[in-house]
């Protein structure tokens, strides 16, 4: 899997902001047609360079950027920009409360500033408001630390952050981050995780002191302890879209091997990620999320990683602890757990795939948990119809090259419900499965689904396949809500619409 | 100058305008700007609102320019141009609103003359960039292009027609059973109401909305810059009410309306009568329970200045409870302060409440703190209790931290689905002691 982040590099931290997916690594965001079509695309270059005449609302990276940091313990997040930036979290507190709770973790407020800023300082600047803020935020709260993320208005008017971030950082207690993710740098929001990820990297990761034992030997003996420790540990990178029941299911399918797994770094607090080098190998679950970090995480620790694919379903779990147990010579350990563990679900499965045998499936997400649970339901003997993917760049190339049905439709868009309403109105799916923001609409147009990830579910591992396929086979046992919605309640797209083609909505971009 | 927010109860302008254009029938929002905003702010109201959904073409379905780092640099009109046109094949809508972002207003582009150009296809246009300030702001924008470009001139008035603004749809969670509601009692006393977001509103009706004899604005937060421009261009006054919650808030608010529009005192007062017969012939049945086991509580009411009053009436007046701290989060101008102070003299309680106005949401802990004897471990303390909390979902942890029990009313509401319920008049009275008294039994 080296060729994934082939000619990829992680040296950014000299600058305020990393660079955008579109230079880092490039990517498709627009695109119907055929799996076939847009791996010829993406080879030829072509994929990269389409765009829209109409387009609909997606995503801001800087939501997944505050996603990612605004889990740690004890921060404060100051979100310096006007008060619609982040105003969800008005709405998001319980989710985080929730989360905690599950993971065990200390309930703890979760405390965010708005900087506020009005037409006045669009003129003058906002940099004397954000340091008050910093500085109330500081006696109020005394968090560890103190977390800005900024929206485009001072992106667009020049704020130096960064000035404001040196001159403070001797001054208060709280370490300063600073994150960098205005909205209209990157159509790519999976630029926000980078960017989340170089604050984190160049302002948390501080590894803590070791100090020498006065015994003697004390210090070497437990040197060696350390270094046998670190030698079978694994980070495991989670993400926003992780139940804890993922996290215990990985954990547990590690462990099996013999190895100590950690969970990074969503709602670690500032002391663990400190600890965050103490592994011989980092394991990302999806490449979208974490490259960035795990590619750094080499340079600066020389840590390997592994970057591969996404522990949904039977085969990409095998392969997922396949991969990490030939880096530790595991390889039989690996093959006793897969085949006990995969014997013990398919009996299991058996019969849940009755009641899924031939129906169509619909799959839309991000790239790699789409195609990995689309793999998962098709070996369930359902007949995969589509998937969307909100983008698609070189960490799926190899699984579309490998889909079995060439032919397949994929489109490629984040959001963009309308064309992929069309699209579902042709393909009339039997269940979908999709994002967040996704399902409501497809609810309205009559088609049984069930959401891609959640905080209550378990995906991920032996245990999520299982879940998966009992979900889907409860969604199917009444299908009437969707039947009474879709009957009662209109969509605003026009009739003509749905007879158009949905890919005469793309067009070559005007500018790249 | 506006300074930073601890926690604000807010979005911005542009939230304000599209959770307002949610609230219209089939209307449908075109927004020019980063790609990301429409469907975050759409989605701040569908989480926050009680649930309230991203509504006919919210959320993803936004249609958006999409504008990204090459349009800061060269202008994003023909892309608001060509979006405009695709939007008007693709969706299907009544009216079409271009509200605009930061982005696109900071590098300067015109968004109002572009969608000028689509007029004759019932497209419309104004400036909401999230700079302009918060929910309210957005609010007006959109209310107050309805009247500048939807609402027809209508020279001959209809004299017992009412307008309803300042309930701004979302940022009230409960706006359309409180419209509803409004509606109700009005038409019970005769008037017919307007209000732009209740049950069976059209583009249609709102355009005939220039007959309307009186406006009634509901906040002096949202709502009086509309007023102001309806009474400019249409020529109608406008009264400032508080939003009538419970028996003695509806019958001030309808015994005010009578005397605005010379109703017939003899109607108003059998509506008055008919209506607290029937709100005490539900009260009765928690009679017993509440005097059984002591349901009075030492209210804390945290909510904006919509809210705060009425609530603090209705607690007080109407349920008896002892209103002990009123925080209200979203008045700035001293002399308003002071105006909004004065609101309180009306309480009839033995005890009245201490009244702050306080933005930080993490302040209202302290100010609890403060305005009581702190316990010193003391043998014998006089507690700050039984208490209750009616706050914002933000409250929750402060009604945790001091013991009180909790409800949320005003935004941002997450821990409750709201459908179809509101507290204002006499039915959401009743409604409001459901829920209260709800929140006490429910370990049972």
């Amino acid at each position: 899997m080296g060729n994934f982040v082939e000619g990829l590099t992680y040296n950014f931290l000299g600058a305020g902001a990393p660079p955008t997916r579109e230079e880092r690594i490039g990517a498709c965001h627009a695109f119907c047609g055929s799996c076939r079509q847009l791996s010829e695309n993406i080879k030829s270059g072509c994929a990269n360079l389409s765009d829209r005449k109409f387009s609909q609302s997606g995503g801001c990276q800087l939501m997944l950027a505050v996603g990612i940091v605004s889990s740690l313990s004890n921060v404060v997040m100051i979100i310096h920009s006007p008060l619609g930036c982040c105003s969800g979290f008005v709405g998001s507190g319980g989710l985080r409360k929730t989360m905690r709770a599950s993971k065990g973790k200390k309930d703890e407020d979760f405390v965010w500033l708005h900087t506020n800023l009005d037409e006045l300082d669009v003129v003058q600047g906002g940099i004397d408001k954000l340091k008050r803020a910093i500085l109330y935020a500081e006696k109020e709260y005394h968090p560890e630390a103190i977390i800005i993320a900024n929206g485009c208005v001072p992106g667009i008017i020049g704020d130096d952050i960064d000035s404001l971030v040196t001159e403070l950082s001797d001054t208060i207690s709280a370490k300063i981050v600073p994150v960098h993710c205005e909205g209209f740098k990157s159509k790519y929001v999976a630029s926000g995780y980078d960017s989340a990820y170089h604050g984190v990297l160049k302002h948390l990761l501080n590894p803590a002191e070791i100090y020498d034992n006065i015994l003697p030997r004390a210090s070497e003996d437990r040197d060696d302890k350390e270094r046998n420790r670190i030698s079978r540990t694994i980070n495991i990178f989670n993400v926003g879209s992780n139940s804890f029941g993922d996290e215990a299911e990985l954990s547990r399918l590690v462990s099996a091997l013999g190895l100590i797994p950690k969970v990074l770094p969503l709602h670690a607090s500032l002391d663990e990620l400190a600890h965050i080098g103490e592994a011989a190998l980092n394991v990302s679950i999806c490449a979208t999320h974490d490259d960035y970090l795990l590619g750094h995480l080499k340079e600066r620790f020389g840590t390997e990683y592994l970057i591969d694919t996404l522990p949904i379903g039977i085969r990409n779990t095998n392969q997922w602890i396949r991969l990490i147990a030939e880096r530790f010579h595991l390889e039989d350990e690996a093959e006793r757990l897969i085949t006990l563990e995969t014997k013990q679900l398919q009996e299991a499965l058996e019969p849940l795939k009755a009641a899924l045998k031939g129906k169509k499936i619909f799959v839309g997400g991000g790239e790699t948990r789409i195609l990995t649970t689309a793999e998962f339901f098709y070996s369930l003997g359902m007949e995969l119809v589509g998937v969307k993917a909100h983008n698609v760049d070189r960490f799926v190339e190899n699984i579309l090259d490998d889909m079995e049905n060439q032919e397949l439709v994929i489109e490629v868009a984040a959001g963009q419900p309308a064309e992929e309403l069309n699209i579902l109105n042709r393909l009339k799916p039997d269940i979908y499965i999709g994002h967040l923001n996704a399902n409501g609409w497809v609810s309205k147009l009559g088609i049984p689904n069930f959401p891609l990830f959640g905080q209550q579910l378990n995906f991920m591992g032996y245990s999520g396949a299982f879940e998966l396929a009992r979900k889907a086979v409860k969604i199917l046992k009444n299908t009437n809500f969707v039947k009474n919605v879709s009957a009662n309640v209109k969509l605003p797209l026009s009739d003509e619409w749905f007879l158009r083609d949905p890919k005469d909505n793309i067009k070559e971009a005007a500018i790249y | 100058m506006a300074e930073f927010i601890e926690r604000a109860k807010f979005s911005c302008a542009l939230g304000g305008a599209l959770t307002t254009i949610a609230g219209l029938p089939r209307a449908v929002p075109i927004v020019h700007a980063s790609g990301g905003c429409a469907a975050a702010l759409s989605n701040t109201y569908n989480l926050a609102s009680g649930y309230r959904g991203t509504g006919y073409c919210g959320g993803t379905m936004i249609p958006t320019t999409n504008i990204s780092e090459n349009n800061i640099v060269f202008g994003g009109e023909d892309r608001l141009k060509e979006q405009i046109e695709h939007s008007l094949e693709i969706l299907d809508a009544d009216l079409y609103i271009v509200v605009t972002g930061c982005q696109v207003e900071i590098i300067g582009d015109d968004a109002v003359s572009v969608s000028r150009q689509f007029r004759d296809k019932k497209v419309v246009g104004t400036n909401t960039p999230g700079f302009l300030g918060n929910t309210f702001k957005g609010y007006d924008s959109v209310v107050k292009l309805l009247i500048k470009e939807v609402i027809k001139q209508a020279p001959q008035k209809e004299e017992k027609t009412v307008n309803i603004l300042g309930i701004v749809p979302g940022h009230d969670v409960f706006y359309r059973g409180n419209l509803d509601e409004i509606k109700r009692l009005l038409n019970l006393a005769g008037v017919k109401a307007n209000t732009f977001f209740g049950t069976d509103e059209s583009i249609d009706a709102i355009s005939e909305y220039g007959k309307a004899s009186l406006n009634i604005v509901f906040s002096e937060q949202a709502g009086i810059e509309s007023a102001e421009l309806l009474k400019e261009i249409h020529n109608i006054p406008y009264v400032l009410a508080d939003i009538p919650v419970g028996p003695s808030g509806t019958e001030e608010f309808l015994r005010r309306i009578g005397r605005e529009l010379l109703l017939d005192k003899e109607v108003v007062f059998r509506v008055i009568e008919d209506e607290k017969r029937i709100y005490y012939s539900y009260l009765e049945r928690i009679v017993d329970i509440y005097s059984d086991i002591d349901f009075q509580r030492y209210a804390i009411v945290a909510a904006d200045s919509y809210y705060a009053y009425a609530l603090t009436r209705f607690l007080a007046n109407d349920l008896g409870w002892i209103p002990h701290l009123t925080a209200i989060h979203d008045i700035y101008d001293e002399e308003a302060r002071k105006l909004y102070l004065k609101k309180f003299d009306t309480l009839t309680s033995e005890t009245k409440p201490e009244i702050i106005f306080e933005e930080h949401a993490g302040s209202i802990l302290k100010e609890v703190r403060k305005s009581w004897p702190y316990n010193q471990n003391q043998k014998y303390y006089d507690a700050l209790g039984p208490a209750f909390v009616v706050g914002s979902g933000i409250e929750r942890s402060l009604a945790e931290t001091i013991g009180a029990g909790f409800l949320a009313v005003s935004f941002p509401v997450s821990n409750r689905v709201v459908l179809s319920k509101g507290y204002a008049g006499y039915r959401g009275g009743l409604t409001l002691v459901e829920d209260l008294i709800t929140q006490l039994v429910a370990a049972r």
